[in-house]
């Protein structure tokens, strides 16, 4: 069922994904925003190949966008790393911690699973904060400079603007959602939705299911490092709350709320609630009450998140359209 | 005395705490199968509860009987309407639906109680101190200790010895079962959760003198509580005691140690002890 | 359906901020940067009501009327930051006051120089106005060095034979500041410095380390934590007896709010670090009190008269330098004096750094407390800065 659906879907998530793309920065008051949200739903997405694929909830998310802001600002501060070269230092160093921290952690199931990743992160922010000569402490790394986007010797764009740093990242969003969409129709996808519904099964038809968990951690801890570093470049700035749980549970929420299971949900997802903060924070600032009643509703009621919700009114109306098709045609018949 | 010495007595102090803490997570996880990630919030209603009727009745004893029964009550309705719709789904869904309970209660409590934290004062039969050479424990701790090694009894006894307990073991070994032979087992895991909640409310009544009361300490205290139960095993009733300890003691000698390290060795032991025993050192499979 | 809700409601809200925003374009606007959602709301709330006082006040400069937006920082840095970009592309925003956070602040601080705007805060790094210090960024708050000498000395001359000293330090930037300070003042007055434990950033329990303390038999403990750490450390410092056996100093207290926290039956007898109290007898701060408690029925707390007094400063410097353009108002700012709640102060030159008091305070029983406020009496107060040969702020 929920199969069917997505394939059904494939051509035009990717087409609706980059409509949203070119459309945000005109909807949204500031490019600057319509960045953070691009950002966060690359995090989001990456998250999703975990939970949403793979079915491992991990609170370890955020241990690889710090590791990819820290290594990547490092780089650039003090041995000038370009633009490329820094994300690609930051997708390797979220890979490294994602398959370390995935190694250890697939050995369990479960609660334990969590446990562990949780007491990983927690960990990793104490190794962040203790390292305050590379990494500022709570103060924060300063002065992350934003490189000009350089190919083969030559300067594309400054990226100065808010609207062309929108512009790269974006694509460079792009790139990452239709890799994704690659990944998860590929045989090692479906095998990791396999895993998923039933690991004994996939385990006894003959997957050794930890690999395949593991190059889906290597996968979105890679993907979730350039989202970090990323940000540290939109910022000039790499928050020690860039490494806390904290993230970890908001690139979470972002995943649940937006819809696990489908890689557009986490642009919903990383959108809805980034906005909503930057909305409702004035104006009401206990609103995350909001994200709290969203959290049970979606357990409860929307299995699948907003994008679930959006699913269903849209198999409604082909339901419609369809039902309407057979009536003209029955009519035509008599 | 010597400073180690005097570390190992009051790091035994502060894992009776944490066992405290813990105690009604590990009873909800062992019978229920369920995650409450929910469960520092209570502990939180519970201690903002104890400030306010300290402060307007100025009787601490009252807040100690009154609080972890209210937090009892709301627990057993936050069941009934929601919790218990999660019972058959994964383990990732309760921790999903508990997170959610959790924002909402961390977020109502700086509605009502406002963002600034509270005090609540130690009742004045356990003001002062106990002096051991030229250190001194405080009566109140002294007093919590002893009053925890009485709730681990009383709750020893109400699992083994009682028919409530009984059935609770059975319900969690097999529910149908326990469920042919008349019993509302739906109703049996209502009280269980509002019992394991409860002690949750009544650590954060008995906490509130020496940590204070704020809204964000529901964080913290569910790490911990979590730290606790990992290491004892999951669902297991003397491993919460025995994690208590271990976790105390830990804390404790590393502030003269290696202080910086402690929060860092709580984790690290709570993974090491998950990759070597997977079910902690008195969990079951 | 849900989706269709879903959009309404976040266009009109999108459509909300766009309007709001053009509006605030006209006539002056002041940027309040304040944690008025998340974990540290319980400052930004305060902050938030003091610049939006502040503004009330002013009415109009230059014949334009004044306005005032919020910028929820989220208890976020990352969203700080974000934010401030934002207004200052979307909407020519210059000036900036607030932040509670030491990383918000210096990163706030970066970006508004980038515009040569004006951002005043009352944060706690000695970076905002040394080793990272610029043309834009003011600091309102007392640096760690006079916190320090402003309380360790006054209490060192008070009790001469109080020799042995005991600190508790959270081991991050702040901490260790306050502790290289501590450590100065030590060997200046040949105090003996018998201890020291640091504690992790996120520490709540402080038995182990009050435990430490006991066996280095201590006659003064010195607590340099802050927020909900210091209040947890005294409190247990408190419940362990230790308030009988030694002297006990919080040097960086956050003030009023701090010690509502606390109560009389902790707070009686310890002494206290502050920026600000709102007893102090000067005639900006009683007209202060005075109008605070008519509009928010309350007394100003720190964050409430520094976030005042920010504002107040930077629509000062407007008024007198007869333009909006920030560069030359951060000009005008450099080396004025003015009346402020503390008394005289003055905003050094070389690197923007308010000279102003410093408190010592000591708690009072509640039998003592004439209102529901008066936690405290002023035990000493006056300014102590590092000499500007000596400043790590080097500025182009």
């Amino acid at each position: 069922m929920m199969k069917q659906k997505k394939s059904s879907l494939f051509g035009g998530v990717t087409l609706a994904a980059l409509a949203t793309v070119i459309v945000m920065p005109m909807l949204l008051p500031s490019a600057t925003l319509a960045t953070e949200i691009l950002i966060f739903a690359m995090a989001a997405l990456a998250c999703n190949l975990l939970l949403g694929y793979t079915g491992l909830l991990s609170f370890g998310q955020g241990i690889f966008f710090g590791g990819g802001a820290y290594v990547a600002s490092i780089c650039m501060i003090n041995w000038n790393f370009g633009l490329l070269s820094a994300l690609l230092t930051a997708m390797l160093t979220g890979a490294l911690l994602a398959g370390l921290v995935g190694a250890l952690s697939i050995r369990r199931t479960g609660i334990y699973f969590v446990m562990l990743t949780l007491s990983f992160s927690q960990m990793a922010y104490f190794i962040a904060y203790s390292l305050s000569d590379w990494t500022g402490g709570d103060n924060g790394l300063l002065d992350i400079p934003r490189p000009a986007l350089t190919l083969l010797g030559f300067e594309i764009s400054d990226l100065v603007s808010s609207q062309a740093f929108y512009a790269f990242v974006g694509t460079l969003f792009m790139v990452i959602f239709v890799f994704a969409r690659r990944v998860i129709h590929s045989p090692f996808g479906t095998t990791l939705v396999a895993i998923r519904e039933n690991e004994n099964r996939a385990s006894a038809v003959g997957f050794s299911t930890n690999h395949f968990k593991l190059l889906a951690f290597v996968i979105s801890g890679g993907i979730t490092g350039i989202a970090g570093a990323l940000y540290a470049m939109l910022l000039n700035f790499a928050p020690l709350s860039n490494i806390e749980l904290q993230m970890s549970e908001s690139i979470l929420i972002m995943t649940i709320i937006g819809g696990t299971g489908s890689l557009f949900g986490s642009i919903l997802g990383a959108g809805s609630i980034v906005l909503l903060g930057d909305v409702l924070s004035a104006v009401w600032p206990r609103w995350m009450i909001l994200l709290g009643v969203a959290l049970i509703a979606v357990v409860l009621f929307m299995p699948s998140g907003l994008w679930g919700g959006v699913g269903s009114v849209a198999d409604r109306w082909r339901e419609y359209r369809r039902r309407k098709a057979s009536a003209i045609k029955s009519q035509e018949v008599n | 005395m010597s400073l180690y010495l005097f570390q190992i007595l009051n790091g035994i102090g502060l894992g009776m705490i944490y066992f405290l803490i813990s105690v009604g997570l590990t009873i909800i996880f062992g019978l229920l199968n369920f995650v409450n990630f929910a469960h520092g919030a209570f502990y939180l209603i519970g201690s903002y509860l104890c400030f306010t009727i300290v402060s307007l009745t100025g009787n601490f004893w009252l807040a100690l009987a009154l609080a972890p029964i209210t937090v009892a009550i709301l627990a057993f309705f936050t069941e009934r309407t929601l919790i218990k719709r999660a019972y058959h789904l994964p383990h990732t869904y309760h921790i999903l639906i508990t997170l959610g309970i959790a924002l909402i209660i961390q977020e109502l409590t700086i509605s009502v109680w406002g963002p600034i934290g509270k005090s609540v004062s130690v009742p004045d039969a356990l003001q002062g101190v106990f002096q051991m050479g030229h250190f001194y424990y405080p009566k109140y701790r002294l007093f919590v200790i002893l009053f925890s090694a009485v709730i681990a009894f009383a709750l020893w006894l109400l699992l083994e010895r009682t028919r409530f307990g009984a059935l609770v073991r059975a319900g969690s070994e097999d529910a149908e079962t326990v469920s042919l032979l008349g019993t509302h087992i739906h109703k049996l895991f209502s009280l269980t959760f509002a019992l394991g909640v409860g002690l949750a409310g009544l650590a954060g009544v008995l906490a509130a003198p020496i940590r204070g009361v704020h809204p964000f300490v529901g964080v913290e205290v569910l790490g911990i509580a979590f730290v606790v139960v990992v290491i004892g095993g999951m669902g297991s009733f003397s491993g919460a005691l025995i994690g208590g300890l271990i976790v105390g003691l830990v804390q404790s000698l590393m502030t003269t140690i290696w202080p910086q390290g402690s929060s860092l060795m709580i984790y690290g032991a709570m993974a090491f002890v998950i990759l070597l025993r997977p079910y902690g050192l008195f969990g079951r499979a | 359906m849900k989706k269709m809700i879903l959009r309404n409601v976040l266009l009109s809200a999108v459509l909300s901020a766009t309007t709001s925003l053009s509006f605030a374009a006209e006539g002056v606007t002041i940027y309040g940067v304040k944690s008025v959602s998340g974990a540290f709301a319980s400052y930004g709330k305060y902050a938030d009501m003091g610049s939006k006082l502040a503004v009330e006040d002013y009415g109009t400069v230059l014949g334009q009327p004044v306005s005032y937006q919020t910028l929820d920082t989220e208890g976020n840095a990352g969203k700080a930051v974000r934010k401030v970009q934002e207004a200052i592309s979307q909407d020519d925003a210059r000036f900036f006051d607030g932040a509670t956070l030491s990383s918000t602040a210096l990163a706030i601080g970066k970006e508004v120089n980038k515009v040569n705007g004006v951002f005043v805060t009352p944060a706690g790094a000695d970076e905002l106005t040394g080793s990272d210090c610029n043309m834009s960024t003011f600091r309102w708050s007392v640096p760690t060095y006079g916190a320090i000498r402003e309380t360790v000395k006054p209490l060192i001359d008070q009790f001469p034979d109080k020799k042995r000293w005991y600190t508790i330090t959270p081991q991050y930037v702040f901490g260790e500041a306050l502790l290289d300070n501590a450590k100065e003042v030590f060997a200046a007055e040949g105090i003996e410095h018998v201890g020291n434990s640091y504690h992790s950033l996120k520490e709540q329990e402080f038995s182990g380390y009050l435990t430490n303390a006991m066996a280095a038999q201590p006659d003064v403990l010195l607590l340099l934590n802050f927020g909900s750490q210091s209040s947890n450390a005294l409190r247990q410092a408190i419940n362990f007896g230790l308030k009988n056996q030694m002297t006990i100093l919080m040097a960086w207290s956050s003030g009023l709010d701090q010690l509502q926290e606390l109560g009389p039956d902790i707070a009686e007898g310890v002494y206290f670090g502050a920026q600000y109290w709102h007893t102090v007898d000067t005639p900006m701060n009683n007209a202060l009190v005075k109008r605070v408690n008519e509009v928010y029925g309350m007394n100003p707390n720190y964050p409430l008269a520094a976030d005042y007094i920010s504002t107040t400063v930077i629509l000062d410097a407007i008024a007198k330098a007869g333009t909006t353009d920030s560069a030359a108002v951060a000009k005008v700012m450099e080396g004025t004096t003015y009346a402020g709640p503390t008394g005289s102060e003055t905003i050094r030159s070389a690197d923007h750094q308010v000279l102003k008091d410093y408190y010592l305070l000591k708690g009072k029983s509640a039998a003592d407390m004439a209102d529901a406020d008066d936690f405290v009496d002023i035990i000493s107060s006056g300014k102590s800065f590092p000499d500007e040969s000596t400043l790590m702020c080097k500025r182009s």
